[in-house]
């Protein structure tokens, strides 16, 4: 058991490392941000095969800071993630093709616009009957949440009798579109322009409305040092020429081809195997990524779970209420309200930082945690109380009574659970994409936004997950007649 | 020579029923109480409130010469000095019979592993059952488990023992050997109270007898006397139907 007990330990020593070591280094002289970008919102921000992040934003980011000798880590999340982001002080800066409206004024200090934008809507390419924003009257459009495409469909929706899906990526939706959930897309003049350019089948049937600018957004009061870097750096590009050429890379003649480079890698041979080839890189470490989390969150939250049982069968009637009411609580909770609330809702309390893989893994623990304190208190109230009795009557105190007879045999009733508890875990460590992981879900989501490949790239995540699944069973069953 | 036991007037109920309502009895040193009565009588939990496994409302248990009666008193360390031995053996079954012997005594620092281990050993060769020192209690008769769990009780050098029914849960075939070490035990000397249904071990063992009935000692005297003169109709009644079972 001791013996036992060190490797374990070891091996959460061992992951924290891996997860500190694996953190960007830099120079400690220069100013260092964490920037927040959309996962994927061409041409403004995708990633390309390499699996780096390029377009507008990106290429200009990374040019101003050279020109102004700041250096920075990319945080690609949902649009709507990087707002709350912001707002909760989990990263700096959020670049990500976002339209400045009075609105978002009130919660963000803007960068001056740097690219002009207004709001379009956009259907399917065979669509004939749906003109004007007339012919849309009381039928289904698609919009992307956070988005000021989104407020304006909101703002008409009454007037017009729309009905809104929500969505939070752009191919997602104009797919959606496409396949004729809904009828039309709002959604950013130039992003539109150039996902029509690129050969998604849809026609713009508007003029922009709401015309203004896309800016970068820091929190409100916040950060004025970065504002002012992101102000000089756009200013100089735009005066030597450089943000015209990078802006003419992606929608000019000799545009990067986003959409192209994307295809071809599909198109050349869209199978099972070549998808894997290209991607092994992004797979394998969203792979590392998933098994790290379930790891160290199963480590953490058995502790965490074994010590709330413990409580929990206390003859203190003060501890059995706290450990009752905590079990209570974050079984209560979905999951993915508790990732939120501990990434973005913890923040804005405490001010200070949370990093997303930390929330994780605190998300992971408060949550399979009660689920093992639970079934673990179950355990050991299972026990035959004749065998505390024994132990006290033989002059052992009670928690080395506890310890020593009730324990051992309350968890040796619970193995079962608490493999079928890691299984629970690393599927849903899933859930953990949401507040920007890189996971395995994540990886594939990424992956689909480049190459369009949907079935095939979900058929390829979801045989990884049974493997990882089938092989933890096989370690955690022989790991169980080792304890027997 | 001070009683080993003293219990003075003890009271004691489960919500509104009482279970022990006054019980007065001393106990010398060497001496074998036999305690015999109706089921739910309250012979259990009075053995109970003995090592404090049951607290009570009001009244005095003084034991080795330990308040158990006062909060104050560390019961731990008064437990040591009382063996336990139950109706349903209660050994450690993720334990071997060794282990099982040698937990307490070495988790209390009373003797080092090696010391508890030859001393253990020595317990299970008096028991009958020295090669079986290795395997897990679940491979062993009733009669076996309960021999062992009487060995794991004399592991802490009690000076009593307490016995609930030691033979009661046991086939008859197995029920002699646990009585043999039993008696082996009186006849060494050991204070033992003992509650049980074997009439001929009360007869054969005991120095006195106690008769419950309702939550009170109802009658006391030698074996002799209680089983052939008995004084009250309760006693007479119970005594018929045990002997006439
Ligand atoms: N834990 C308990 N809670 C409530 N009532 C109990 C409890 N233990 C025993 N009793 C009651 O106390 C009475 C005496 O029980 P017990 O001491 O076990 O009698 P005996 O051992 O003589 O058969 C019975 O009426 C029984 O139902
Ligand atoms: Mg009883």
């Amino acid at each position: 058991m001791n013996k036992w007990l060190k490797s374990i330990l070891t091996l959460i020593v061992l992951m924290f490392g891996m997860f500190v070591g694996g953190t960007t280094s830099f120079a400690a002289d220069k100013p260092h941000y964490t920037i927040a970008t959309d996962t994927t919102y061409p041409p403004f921000e995708f990633q390309d095969k390499d699996g780096e992040y390029r377009g507008i934003d990106m290429d200009m980011l990374k040019a101003i800071s050279k020109e102004e000798g700041f250096t920075y880590t990319l945080k690609p999340m949902s649009f709507n993630a990087g707002v709350q982001a912001i707002q909760a002080g989990q990263v700096d800066g959020l670049l990500a093709g976002m339209s400045i409206t009075p609105e978002r004024e009130k919660s963000f200090d803007f960068s001056v616009p740097y690219y002009k934008t207004g709001v379009v809507i956009a259907v399917n390419g065979k669509d004939k009957d749906n003109k004007s924003l007339d012919d849309l009257k009381g039928k289904k459009v698609a919009v992307k949440t956070g988005t000021a495409g989104a407020q304006y469909a909101q703002s008409i929706a009454k007037e017009y009798d729309l009905k809104l899906s929500f969505f939070n990526d752009s191919n997602t939706m104009y797919n959606d579109v496409k396949v004729g959930n809904t009828v039309a897309a709002f959604e950013d003049q130039p992003v539109m322009a150039y996902a029509i350019n690129q050969g998604t089948d849809m026609n713009i049937i508007t003029k922009p409305v709401n015309t203004g600018g896309y800016g970068f957004g820091v929190k409100k009061g916040a950060n004025a040092e970065l504002l002012k870097s992101f102000d000089k750096g756009y200013d100089k590009l735009v005066k030597s020429g450089e943000y015209d050429k990078i802006v003419q890379n992606y929608l000019g003649d000799n545009s990067y081809n986003y959409k192209k480079n994307a295809a071809n890698e599909a198109a050349a041979k869209p199978t099972i195997w070549n998808i894997l080839k290209e991607n092994k890189s992004a797979l394998l470490d969203g792979l590392f990524k998933t098994i790290q989390l379930t790891l160290i969150g199963i480590i953490l939250a058995s502790i965490w779970g074994m010590l709330l049982a413990v409580m929990g069968v206390m003859p203190s009637k003060i501890m059995r209420g706290i450990s009752t009411s905590i079990i209570y609580l974050f079984r209560g909770l979905p999951m993915l309200v508790l990732a939120f609330f501990i990434y973005i809702g913890l923040p804005n309390l405490t001010g200070s930082k949370i990093p997303a893989f930390t929330a994780g893994v605190i998300t992971l623990v408060l949550n399979e945690g009660a689920y093992i304190a639970s079934f673990v208190k179950g355990g050991f109230l299972s026990v035959d109380k004749g065998q505390l009795e024994a132990a006290r009557s033989l002059g052992m105190p009670y928690g080395k009574a506890m310890r020593k007879v009730v324990m051992p045999q309350g968890i040796r009733l619970t193995i079962p659970s608490f493999i079928n508890q890691f299984i629970i875990t690393l599927k849903d460590t899933s859930i953990l994409s949401a507040i920007g992981i890189i996971e395995l879900t994540q990886t594939g989501t990424l992956i689909i936004a480049r190459n369009l490949q949907g079935f095939r790239v979900w058929l390829i995540i979801g045989a990884m997950y049974l493997i990882v699944i089938t092989l933890l069973t096989w370690l955690s069953n022989w790991m169980e007649k080792r304890i027997k | 020579m001070a009683a080993i036991v003293d219990v003075k007037d003890v009271h004691k109920s489960y919500g509104s029923n009482e279970v022990l309502k006054g019980i007065d009895l001393e106990v010398q040193e060497g001496e074998v109480v036999v305690m015999i009565g109706p089921s739910g009588s309250g012979k259990s939990t009075f053995l109970r409130t003995l090592n404090h496994l049951e607290d009570t409302d009001s009244g005095k248990i003084v034991i080795n010469g330990w308040d158990v009666s006062d909060s104050k008193t560390n019961i731990d360390k008064t437990r040591e000095t009382i063996g336990m031995v139950f109706q349903h053996f209660n050994l450690f079954p993720h334990l071997t019979v060794l282990e099982n012997m040698t937990l307490a005594p070495v988790e209390l620092g009373k003797y080092s592993k090696d010391e508890a281990e030859a001393k253990a050993l020595e317990l299970l060769d008096r028991v009958g059952l020295r090669d079986k020192a290795d395997v897990k209690p679940t491979t062993l008769s009733g009669g076996q488990k309960q021999r062992v769990a009487i060995a794991r009780a004399l592991e802490m050098n009690p000076k009593i023992m307490l016995f609930d029914e030691p033979t009661s849960a046991l086939d008859p075939e197995m029920v002699g050997d646990v009585l043999q070490v039993m008696k082996d035990l009186a006849k060494d000397g050991m204070t033992m109270i003992v509650v049980t249904h074997e009439m001929g071990f009360a007869k054969q063992v005991a120095d006195r007898v106690v008769f419950f009935a309702d939550g009170l000692i109802n009658e006391q005297g030698k074996p002799e006397d209680v089983f052939n003169h008995p004084q009250h109709e309760r006693t007479k009644d119970f005594l018929d139907k045990v002997l006439n079972a």
